[in-house]
């Protein structure tokens, strides 16, 4: 197509560029800039940083308006169930552009040549939401500007709603300002692509208030649900490539075992077979699924490891913790919040409370294993298809691993089973097995882990412990509150074939890191009682489990999981809290609005404690019992701020003394995230992580022995069933005048363990400092 | 070579006889409805319904269907139709209550395991049309080998979903 003119403008910091065409057709694509880019320093003017990447200075990237007024989103979040691309992102850049909702007919999400971010899908509103957010609202004044120009009216005059421009008596349609043109917008973006944060758009242009809103603060249905509830959508599983062959690992007999010899395969019985052996990674891939899963299992029944025991088992993990890791190394953090001193409130406590609260290892246990089919061509370039929540960090290490660079490297990403932040860094699991296996057999391999090798030899949430001394004044209040936290490195980003494999990786978790997988143990639980005077809150970290001593670097790797970090300093504090409560004889509700002073905290104790129907009262009931055969009940109540959003939950339970066994059987939450961008998708996301989170309360530990996990099921790793659901309300407060959106999937997760262990100790008397609250360690506490 | 019917087609699998109907279904027929959640009959991803009844396809052996009739999530409509004496018309463009439901409800949150949520909710509404609180839980959790696991947490949405479908099929929608 010829041009016949050409221009560029300067819009809020964003370039304007105009061409126009002498045939039909046209659009307005919103493209980036790199701005202080290391990628880019060598070569300002470059365009996309990596070949397969959207060029930042071409123009298929955020947003393209059509010239029949459609309009298609691009993002690097990936869906993991939350919906919130195609809900909250549709919603938002409709209200910032001024289209329709239904005229965002495409949202592209995640696949790493065809979006433009990068990072991962956590905190989806509020570190995601102002890429989007921000690149339409630049698109939204380049169509102003546009509409000047064409219209002869101006800009100030003009304001654009469901796609139309219009202003001095005069309209024009957004698909009429694109049509015959061809537009690119170009917006400052900095940050890199390949790093876990990934591409951040950069300037301030202006963003519609809130009280033009017309589709922030709807129901709008996720459109996704329809094509996975009527076996339409392609889901990762589902991807089928010509000549593919079935890949089965077979993982070491240990976290610390090499391998002596691999095993040999019955040829009459697997005559299809073929064994891969790379280091300690063992594989073996067929043309059919049953034969390479029963093919590894002869390879695996016949394949001979060194043994290893360098674990201190699930049992003696607080005290190994405690008394063998090495808290030295790592320098202590101490909270912003931290104030005052608290030595001499704790030496002339009035009443002290100290306590230490054990936190174990949890799996993230996805209801289907990690899987990735992948495709080594003869040229290097790679192919991936997997479900994953950072596809360009993935990239980043599936390059590493093969000595090569992001450019040869493509990730298709398609809907899959949550993971909940396993592949938050970039990898789950199977991916860099599935490329091992390919570049080997020359042929594209899928790769599913089975149910037992996603929990033995995935990533875990990290344990921790934490020593709370609480000092109360005579009139029973907190003077003093100090806290050290304990933890080792919760992010290991390791693909691990590629360990196993002995192919280059990112170091294990170190001192100083240049990602976020230091040992370093920082504070992570905003704090919220502002009226105590004294305030120590510190964190220690340390090496992973086993990490040093595994002859593989392996040990028990850590990675993050929903309301990763918080969730191990928020259950001690909250649980101390409603301790202090009890020590005080005054309710444990009160006792926190006495000590908050943020007004959302305060509101969110107000909303939970009405809607739970809660009766002020100290803790432990008058009528509390530890003994016999009848159920005994109890409530608690915990509280947190997380990602923009205040949280505050209260627990009913009733506990069967001789058994150990709780029930939740009432359980409220109040959440303010500010704006509520869309209530019903919201209050579905806060009931899953309710039910979650009773699930990490009362089920959910890794159990381990001296060589590995040893949680290898269903019935070894037990989750919430339907019957352990409660009667659950949720309460949404919608809060405009924050101006932000706030995060509404993570921290619901998190609340439930510190509520319930307090209701525990409101029915019974007696505290259980230590997660889960297990029947058995129940049954034990309340024996003793 | 095993011939089995499935969602009212009759085909013929070349297969052992010991292979997983999950493996079948997906890679030989290409129906992906049931996922393969943990190949143990302890989480009921891959359900689906042989004469009706729920079964767990990751452990049953293609040998042991003969001559009974498998319904996937792919196949509710039809069952639907069927069940309604639909026109050939309708029955291409109706979806079962259940799914139907689930779409109503916004059930899904990642939707992995909604596959056998689905196929329980029509095994239970087929032989109780309006079930209390206490029989949709018993259903979904101590009906089968195992409970039906959702890690997202969506049992509250399910059971609005069953309610919700069973109204739909008492209306004959």
């Amino acid at each position: 197509m010829a041009t016949t003119t050409s221009n560029t403008t300067s819009i809020c910091g964003a370039t304007l560029s105009r061409r126009q065409f002498v045939k039909t057709g046209g659009a307005l694509v919103v493209g980036v800039t790199l701005v202080g880019s290391k990628l880019l320093a060598a070569n300002p003017v470059a365009g996309a940083p990596f070949k397969n990447t959207l060029d930042p200075t071409l123009p298929n990237s955020w947003i393209e308006i059509h010239p029949d007024s459609t309009v298609l989103i691009r993002t690097g979040k990936s869906d993991f169930g939350q919906g919130t691309t195609f809900t909250a992102y549709r919603q938002i850049v409709a209200d910032e552009l001024g289209v329709p909702f239904e005229a965002i007919t495409t949202v592209i999400a995640g696949d790493t040549d065809r979006t433009p971010d990068g990072s991962g899908a956590f905190d989806f509103l509020g570190r995601g939401t102002p890429n989007i957010r921000k690149a339409a609202a630049y698109t939204y004044q380049a169509l102003l500007d546009l509409a000047s120009e064409r219209l002869g009216v101006p800009k100030d005059q003009l304001t654009g709603n469901d796609g139309v421009v219009s202003g001095g008596g005069k309209t024009i349609s957004y698909g009429d300002l694109v049509k015959d043109q061809q537009l690119k917008l170009t917006i400052p973006v900095r940050g890199d692509l390949t790093s876990i944060f990934g591409l951040t758009v950069d300037g301030n242009p202006p963003m519609k208030p809130v009280s033009e809103y017309k589709f922030i603060g709807k129901s709008m249905p996720n459109s996704i649900i329809v094509s996975k509830v009527t076996a339409k959508e392609v889901w990762a599983t589902d991807v089928r490539l010509p000549g593919m062959l079935h890949g089965r690992a077979v993982h070491p007999k240990t976290l610390g075992s090499t391998l002596i010899s691999a095993g040999q395969l019955d040829k009459k019985q697997f005559p299809n077979s073929q064994v891969v052996v790379k280091g300690n990674l063992v594989g073996v891939v067929a043309p059919t699924e049953w034969e390479a899963i029963q093919a590894s299992q002869q390879l695996a029944a016949t394949t001979k490891w060194s043994d290893w025991k360098g674990l201190p088992g699930s049992a003696k993990l607080h005290d190994y913790l405690r008394k063998e890791s090495d808290w030295t190394s790592a320098p202590v953090q101490k909270s912003h919040e931290s104030k005052g001193d608290v030595s001499p409130a704790l030496a002339s406590a009035h009443k002290k409370l100290s306590a230490t609260y054990q936190f174990s290892y949890m799996k993230h246990a996805p209801i289907g294993p990690t899987m990735a089919l992948a495709d080594v061509q003869s040229d290097g370039t790679v192919h991936i298809h997997t479900h994953n929540q950072n596809p360009q960090a993935l990239r980043g290490e599936i390059a590493t691993m093969l000595g090569t660079t992001p450019d040869h490297v493509i990730v298709h990403t398609h809907p899959g089973a949550g993971h909940y932040g396993r592949s938050n860094g970039g990898n789950a699991g199977a991916e860099d097995e599935a490329v091992i296996l390919s570049q080997a057999v020359g042929k594209p391999v899928r790769v599913q882990w089975m149910r037992a090798e996603d929990l033995q030899w995935s990533t875990q949430s990290s344990a921790a412990i934490a020593d709370v001394e609480i000092a109360l004044d005579e009139n029973g209040k907190i003077s003093a509150y100090q806290v050290d936290h304990y933890m080792p490195a919760m992010q290991d980003d390791r693909p691990i074939g590629a360990v196993l494999a002995g192919l280059p990786t990112m170091p294990a978790p170190e001192v100083v890191s240049k990602s976020v997988t230091s040992t370093v143990n920082g504070l992570s639980d905003p704090w919220l009682y502002q009226q105590i005077p004294n305030v120590a809150e510190l964190g220690h970290g340390t090496f992973q489990v086993g990490q040093k001593t595994s002859p593989l670097a392996v040990g028990l790797r850590d990675h993050s999981m929903r309301t990763p970090g918080q969730f191990q300093q928020n259950y001690p504090r909250e649980l101390a809290i409603s301790e202090a409560a009890a020590l005080a004889g005054v309710d444990a509700l009160q006792f926190r609005l006495d000590h908050a002073k943020e007004e959302r905290a305060i509101a969110v104790l107000k909303a939970v404690r009405d809607a739970s129907g809660w009766d002020a009262r100290p803790s432990p009931r008058p009528d509390a019992k530890s003994t016999g055969a009848s159920p005994v009940r109890g409530r608690g109540v915990s509280l947190m701020f997380r990602s923009g959003t205040y949280w505050a939950c209260v627990c009913q339970i009733a506990v069967t003394p001789s058994t150990g066994a709780i029930v939740v059987e009432k359980y409220a939450i109040a959440v303010d995230p500010g704006i509520v961008v869309n209530p019903a998708q919201l209050k579905r996301q806060v009931e899953g992580g309710a039910v979650m989170g009773i699930s990490h309360a009362l089920y959910e530990e890794a159990m381990f022995d001296e060589s590995g996990i040893t949680s290898r099921d269903w019935n070894t790793y037990p989750i919430a069933k339907m019957t352990d659901t409660p009667e659950i309300k949720v309460v949404l407060i919608n809060n405009p005048k924050v101006g932000a959106y706030g995060g509404g999937s993570e921290a619901a997760n998190a609340l439930a363990a510190p509520a319930i262990a307090a209701a525990l100790h409101d029915a019974t008397g007696k505290v259980l400092r230590r997660l889960p609250l297990k029947r058995a360690y129940v049954q034990a506490l309340l024996k003793a | 070579m095993v011939k089995i019917t499935v969602n009212g087609v009759q085909h013929t699998v070349q297969a052992p006889a010991d292979t997983p109907l999950l493996y079948v279904l997906r890679n030989n027929l290409q129906l992906t409805g049931p996922q393969f959640g943990c190949g143990l009959a302890q989480c009921g991803a891959c359900s689906v319904l042989l004469d009706g009844k729920e079964v767990r396809s990751c452990v049953t052996p293609l040998s042991t269907v003969g001559n009974q009739e498998i319904t996937t999530l792919e196949g509710l409509p039809a069952r639907w139709a069927k069940l309604k004496g639909l026109s050939a018309d309708d029955a291409r463009t109706v979806l079962h209550p259940v799914q139907q439901a689930w779409i109503a409800e916004q059930t899904p949150l990642c939707g992995f395991c909604q596959n056998g949520m689905m196929i329980v909710a029509t095994q239970l509404l087929e032989n109780n049309p309006n079930p209390t609180d206490l029989q949709i839980k018993a259903a979904f959790t101590t009906s089968g080998p195992s409970p039906h696991l959702c890690r997202c947490g969506s049992y509250t949405a399910i059971m609005d979903a069953v309610k919700h479908a069973a109204s739909l099929m008492g209306k004959g929608q």
